[in-house]
């Protein structure tokens, strides 16, 4: 009885996860014929984005620029996402990998610095045109390798220094401000928390009255913010966030305060912060531009996969760099609402247009 | 026999087979309570920020949630099961009540019956893992994983990448109007707590629930089917959930699929600091309240006193760890549960 019963749960658990796998992966459609690298029939190319889920708007409108690349090919973007867990992403990859490879590219946001090797060996070996985007370990190169062709990062220590300054302008070059740090030990956190260090040696009458970690998230900032509010009071004259979701969490605290007087800044341009910069509440956020990491990735292997473009031709710097990202404040922010990607940015003449130098 | 209250009555069943002296109140109850005591005096003492009104004000609007979690999982915890489904459904009842109020997705405004709906729904899904245990006999531990993973599924479904702001006055203001200078939430989280209170003490279900962790055997062979009992413990914990992701999302403005994020092992923590047992038949709801507070006065008095972000987590954890150790010296041999 018992055997029996513990069968019964066995089968339908594997069902269930069996079910939730084919759901998210479906199968990519055609496939191709056999290439020679480099050499693919346009309509042979498979286009595959991967990021961690959709319900992060940000990572949602990455894909969306992936679709809108697709379609300015003739093509379709088969949309993986992997609910920010290293070994589904794993799993993934070696599940394409191990189907037709000759005319494959894929535009992988990877879960941490530590997933990228597994994923860029997998590609060389199986011959899969790969692009990066923000992890990788800093000692792994790109020029080593042949199926990788690029890593596209945005620097951390820039967007935290042009939110820095732009806090530092709304509160009038000087007072208090709190910080509202990362996960600290993410590469993200540390470089946009130095940016904010130096924005303030630049602006020496801001002064850092606290800095606090709330991981990321919007309901930890919330709890935070509060705190440092009844800690601090009316010193705090601004609130620099690493991230727009903890800006958001620091904007319910301010309404429950009832202060109306704190600027509040944030980097990643979700909409919801676009909206407050909009109504006047935030002050500015920092946009990598998700749709066009999207394309830019599938683009660049498309450009590769189908000749326009050798391997041997992309200059070393392009192989690893920094992409430009945009600071959005309320005379800008119109431009930033509904964002959509501009065809010219994927030709292949052009891809590397934003980059802003080398990874250093 | 006519001198028995029914709390009495309460205290023999859960220690059937069990001789053990009379008591008042005993050292094991007193623990915790000292050591939030303890706790505060030493913030206030070290820091004039902690120990003003609004600080306190702050701390105790801060706990409304995770006090809300923690009456939930209490019941659970009490019956020697264990509950990880928190994360999932008030993910999904967050993601739903967002949908249901006034929001900017759809014209929906449904009000309070809106938040009704979102926390029949948190029911439904605790009902879902009562069933699985006692049906299927899956260990609740694999059981509150899954429903969490079918939860956080749901509300990804309904979330359809596109956040839902809150836009209704009602529930908005639950977090910013004020009452006696508390929260409208944390009168709610208030009422939630005396609700369970009532139910653990004097309803037949808080009874079993005891009586459940304490000696599961005997009730068996004294004829009570237990498995409605447990179904049932697992709905109300549900509805808790499913309550607390309401909270959650009145305070954030909007409706986040991580709305739990990292709740249930909070609020086994306090449960668990309260003085509640994990291996059963131990605690309660009031135990737990002070363990909810015990954990919040802890994370609000490091950054009042200003201990580096970098160094938080593990002061915090050590202090956990600690406090445990010394609330639960004098029952040390129950409370292993894995040898």
């Amino acid at each position: 009885m018992k055997f029996t019963s513990r069968h019964t749960a066995a089968v339908i658990g594997v069902t269930l996860a069996a079910a939730t796998l084919t759901g998210c992966t479906e199968e990519a459609g055609g496939g191709g014929t056999a290439a020679a690298a480099g050499a693919c029939d346009p309509a042979d190319v498979t286009l595959v984005g991967q990021v961690r889920n959709e319900s992060n708007p940000y990572e949602a409108a990455w894909l969306d620029g992936g679709d809108a690349f697709a379609e300015q090919v003739g093509l379709t973007q088969e949309r993986l996402t992997y609910d920010g867990d290293s070994t589904r992403q794993q799993e993934q990859i070696s599940q394409l990998l191990a189907g037709d490879t000759e005319c494959l590219v894929m535009n992988v946001l990877p879960n941490g610095d530590s997933d990228t090797p597994p994923i860029v060996e997998g590609a060389e070996e199986a011959g899969a045109y790969l692009v990066t985007q923000w992890n990788k370990p800093a000692d792994l190169n790109v020029t080593d390798y042949d199926s990788w062709l690029s890593h596209i990062t945005y620097d951390g220590v820039e967007s935290g220094k042009q939110i820095g300054d732009a806090l530092a302008e709304a509160v009038g070059g000087s007072g208090g401000i709190i910080a509202l740090q990362g996960i600290l030990d993410t590469g993200a956190a540390k470089d946009r928390f130095a940016g904010l260090e130096e924005s303030l040696a630049a602006n020496p009458d801001v002064e850092l009255l606290d800095d606090q970690t709330a991981n990321f998230s919007r309901a930890e900032a919330l709890e935070v913010t509060k705190t440092l509010l009844t800690k601090h009071g009316d010193d705090v004259k601004g609130i620099w966030a690493a991230n727009d979701d903890m800006a958001l969490g620091a904007l319910e605290a301010l309404q429950q305060a009832g202060r109306d007087d704190v600027a509040v800044v944030g980097i990643d341009a979700v909409p919801d912060a676009l909206t407050a910069i909009e109504d006047g509440t935030m002050t500015a956020t920092v946009s990598s531009d998700g749709p066009w990491q999207g394309g830019i990735g599938l683009a660049i292997g498309y450009c590769v996969a189908t000749g326009e473009l050798a391997v041997e031709d992309i200059a070393a710097e392009d192989r690893a760099w920094y992409a430009e990202q945009f600071l959005i404040e309320q005379d800008n922010v119109a431009d930033f609402v509904s964002p959509e990607t501009d065809e010219a940015d994927f030709a292949c003449d052009n891809l590397f247009s934003r980059s802003q130098g080398a990874m250093s | 026999m006519t001198t028995t209250s029914p709390a009495d009555a309460d205290r023999e069943v859960v220690h059937a087979g069990r001789p053990r002296p009379r008591r008042g109140i005993s050292l094991s109850d007193a623990g915790p309570p000292i050591a939030l005591v303890v706790i505060f005096g030493v913030f206030a003492v070290l820091s004039p920020d902690f120990r003003t009104v609004s600080n306190v004000q702050n701390v105790l609007d801060a706990a409304a949630v995770l006090a809300v979690v923690t009456c939930g999982i209490s019941f659970v915890l009490m019956m020697g099961s264990i509950d990880l489904s928190a994360p999932g459904i008030m993910g999904a009842s967050a993601i739903a009540v967002a949908l249901l109020v006034a929001n900017n997705r759809n014209d929906n405004d449904f009000g309070l019956f809106g938040v009704a709906v979102a926390v029949l729904l948190g029911a439904a899904l605790g009902c879902l893992s009562g069933l699985a245990l006692v049906v299927l006999k899956v260990p609740s531990f694999m059981t509150t994983l899954g429903v969490s993973a079918v939860g956080l599924g749901v509300a990804t479904l309904m979330f359809a990448g596109v956040q839902p702001n809150v836009t209704d006055p009602m529930l908005e203001g639950w977090a910013v109007e004020r009452f006696l200078g508390l929260a409208h939430l944390t009168w709610i989280a208030v009422a939630c707590v005396l609700v369970g209170a009532l139910v653990q003490r004097y309803s037949r279900l808080g009874r079993y629930a005891f009586a459940i962790g304490g000696a599961e055997e005997v009730l068996g062979l004294s004829g009570v089917r237990v498995a409605p009992y447990k179904v049932a413990v697992f709905t109300m914990a549900g509805a808790f959930y499913g309550l607390a992701g309401v909270l959650v999302t009145s305070q954030l403005g909007a409706g986040l699929v991580q709305a739990g994020r990292g709740y249930d092992f909070s609020a086994i923590t306090a449960a668990v600091v309260g003085g509640t047992l994990l291996s059963g038949g131990r605690g309660g709801i009031l135990h737990s309240v002070v363990g909810v507070l015990l954990v919040t006065v802890l994370t609000n008095g490091l950054v009042q006193v200003g201990v580096s972000p970098y160094w938080q987590g593990g002061v915090q954890g050590l202090i956990v760890v600690a406090a445990v150790a010394a609330a639960v010296l004098p029952q040390r041999r129950r409370n292993q549960v894995t040898k």
